[in-house]
């Protein structure tokens, strides 16, 4: 094209408009043929020239076509990739759905629907996995929270009553004794203990032992206002807190109906139980500022009304501090008795009956206390159980006892038998067994002289275990006596399944054999029993001719009392065993 | 217009009030194709977990309802259900739905919020029961 644009502009020197010379052919005829020729052939040029332009442009039209139909193809190309990219995506979301699909693409499309039921079914799969997974984590946040919620409630309440224990207890004092103190209201603490409650403990078990407890309970409930707070201090005793009160007469009555509201009695594993209690009561402000000193204050008086005769009430009294400091004071004084020596043992006479003969002595106790004189067993023996002591005490006993009977023996004088009490704690020791062969054996006494009095209460305590005991004991020729008979359970089995020798009938019912037929008849009735289990029977406090006379007429085997011979010293009893005989009224 | 879970309450017992009224049985008419639209979606699987914890949830206030626990099988625990709901008073029987209706569909609202749940008691007993009666709570 350039090079015909060349030619053409080569060609321009003959074009008659540019012809720039005049008169120099139209005066020549040739020349100007020629130059007819030349513009001719111009003429003849140009439509060529023309020709070849409208080519130019219509090669140039063609060639625009051409790339617009290139691109439009280029288009049409893109548009069917992206609609069968629609299809297939069409036909994997709705399987249903029937695109026309080539061969192909139909092929990618159930391959994509296959994989989507696939995905589906993992899906539902990992649902289930996560509901499932929720609800787990649900019941363990649960779990966790009830957890949680015991534990609080374990470290604020007594785990066998469900009570308030002695820290919510306090939480609830310090709260009760602010309020007070701000609308200067009074509030009062009852502090209370079941009386002999460890004897249930000893003879039924601890689980009777328990289910009283929670008898107790339930008691203290009834009888509380809503109000009042309930707690267990740990063993059988019990903090009432009355919150609010308007004068100390209110708390009196809330105690005395709790005393009446525990004198039923409680049916337990086919027993009917009666316990009883002791309450203490102290006042704020005028018995302490703090729940501290309350509840020791409280504590105080329980004791006294332990001490002044059980099951009643006494408030708190500034003097009570010093009978507890006294009481502690023989806590302290006892433990030293034993290594100071002082401690003595009296001896009471039994004298059999038919021959008016000493048959044997029951061993006595007594303490010769450096400052306070003689104090009675009854005064320090409970002390002496309660801080552990009785049973060094008690082994100290049964080694003089025997000792002395042995001593009698070799001075000469008449055998006899010798009883020593046995507490329940001696009995259930560990090594109690050991302990009456070696004492035995240290004072070359004939076992059979040694007689052990044993309550019906320890005896009642694990069948298995006392059977076994008393089975060892009756083998090695120790005679056994049942003590206070009639005033516990007095249950027969134990006479058949026991090895007992004598029944000791309980002064109680001695004392009112004369002017009590019930207790005459009583008396008579264990008499007979005695005899026909071929059982000895032995009276005790017998302090009267009267009382005397009946038990002879009863034909009881022997008789132990004051009107007999009251306890002696050791030296006394051997003039009496001397003469043998101790004239009977 | 969205219902929220106190009016889903309010429809559970009303659905059910009119189904025993009629002397309709609503194992079939209600537990069935709830279960079957919960199954479709979280599998037999998480459908029994959530049925299990409604018992649980359930069984101090009906004990008879720990029976029910035996089986693992859906089509066994609707069975065990019907069984016995049919030994219920209709009073009982109209509480007891009720509340397991209520608690497990509180359970699957806690899991997967109340919009959807309301959208699968829609397709297991049909949008316009719950849209109607959605409505007329939302009248009063």
């Amino acid at each position: 094209m350039v090079i015909n644009r060349d030619n053409k502009k080569g060609s321009s020197d003959n074009d008659p408009g540019h012809l720039d010379v005049p008169g120099s052919y139209n005066d020549n005829p040739s020349v100007q043929d020629n130059a007819i020729t030349l513009r001719e052939n111009a003429l003849i040029d140009d439509k060529t020239t023309l020709l070849i332009r409208e080519k130019l442009v219509s090669a140039r039209e063609d060639a625009a076509n051409f790339r617009e139909n290139a691109a439009s193809l280029r288009e049409d190309a893109i548009y069917h990739r992206e609609e069968t990219v629609l299809q297939l995506e069409d036909a994997a979301d709705l399987p249903e759905c029937k695109a026309p699909l080539s061969e192909q693409d139909a092929q990618s499309a159930e391959s994509m629907l296959a994989a989507s039921d696939d995905h589906l079914k993992l899906l539902q799969q990992a649902n289930a996995h996560l509901v499932i997974a929720s609800i787990e984590a649900h019941k363990m946040a649960e779990q966790v929270q009830m957890a949680k919620d015991q534990l609080a409630h374990l470290a604020h309440h007594d785990v066998l009553t469900a009570l308030p224990n002695r820290i919510l207890l306090l939480d609830r004092m310090n709260s009760a004794i602010e309020l007070a103190a701000r609308q200067g209201w009074q509030l009062a603490l009852m502090f209370m203990d079941l009386d002999r409650f460890k004897y249930v403990n000893d003879s039924l078990g601890h689980a009777v032992g328990d289910q009283l407890l929670q008898s107790v309970a339930q008691c203290l409930l009834d009888s509380a206002r809503h109000s009042d707070t309930i707690s267990r201090q740990g063993g059988d005793e019990f903090v009432v807190l009355l919150p609010f009160i308007e004068r100390a007469e209110e708390a009196a009555l809330c105690a005395q109906k709790i005393i009446v509201a525990l004198d039923l009695p409680h049916h337990i594993d086919g027993h009917d139980l009666h316990i009883s209690v002791s309450i203490g009561i102290s006042i704020f402000p005028k018995d302490g500022q703090d729940a501290e000193s309350l509840i020791k204050n409280a504590d105080t008086a329980m004791y006294c009304a332990k001490e002044s005769g059980r099951n009643k009430y006494k408030f708190f009294e500034p003097e009570m501090n010093i009978r507890a400091v006294r009481r502690h004071s023989m806590e302290a004084s006892l433990r030293r008795a034993l290594d100071r020596h002082e401690f003595v043992l009296y001896y009471q006479p039994k004298i059999d009956l038919n021959s008016g003969v000493i048959v044997g002595v029951e061993v006595l106790i007594r303490w010769q206390h450096p400052e306070r004189g003689q104090i009675l067993p009854t005064q320090f023996v409970s002390i002496a159980e309660d801080c552990g002591l009785i049973l060094p005490i008690g082994r100290w006993v049964l080694r003089e006892a025997c000792l002395q009977a042995q001593a009698w023996r070799q001075a000469g004088l008449p055998p006899i038998s010798i009883a020593v009490n046995t507490s329940a704690l001696e009995f259930h020791a560990e090594n109690f067994l050991q302990n009456i062969r070696d004492t035995l054996q240290e004072a070359c006494l004939e076992p059979h002289y040694l007689e052990l009095e044993l309550t019906e209460s320890v005896l009642m305590r694990d069948a298995e275990f006392t059977n076994t005991v008393l089975h060892e004991l009756s083998d090695l020729g120790v005679t056994l006596a049942i003590d206070d008979f009639g005033t516990g359970y007095s249950s027969l089995s134990y006479l058949r399944q026991f090895p007992i020798d004598t029944l000791k009938i309980d002064q109680s019912f001695v004392n009112r054999i004369i002017n009590s037929p019930d207790d005459a008849s009583i008396v008579s009735a264990v008499i007979s029993l005695g005899k026909s289990l071929k059982l000895r029977v032995i009276a005790e406090g017998v302090e009267t001719s009267e009382q005397l006379a009946f038990l002879q007429a009863q034909q009881c085997d022997e008789v132990q009392g004051y009107y007999l011979g009251r306890p002696m010293v050791a030296e006394a009893l051997a003039s009496y065993l001397r003469t043998g005989v101790i004239p009977l009224s | 217009m969205e219902i929220n879970d106190l009016q889903r309450h309010l429809i559970i017992k009303d659905v059910i009030a009119q189904l025993i009224k009629n002397d309709e049985d609503v194992v079939m008419n209600l537990w069935e194709p709830l279960a079957t639209q919960i199954i479709s979606i979280v599998g037999e699987g998480g459908f029994n977990s959530l049925f299990l914890r409604t018992i649980y949830l359930n069984q101090a206030t009906f004990p008879w309802l720990a029976v029910s626990l035996l089986s693992t099988q859906t089509n066994q625990q609707l069975m065990n259900l019907k069984m016995n709901l049919d030994k219920q008073a209709p009073a009982q029987l109209c509480e007891a739905n009720s509340v397991l209706l209520i608690t497990l569909t509180d359970i699957l609202a806690s899991l997967i919020g109340e919009p959807l749940t309301i959208r699968i008691l829609q397709l297991a007993w049909g949008v316009e029961l719950l849209t109607k009666a959605g409505m007329e709570f939302n009248d009063e």
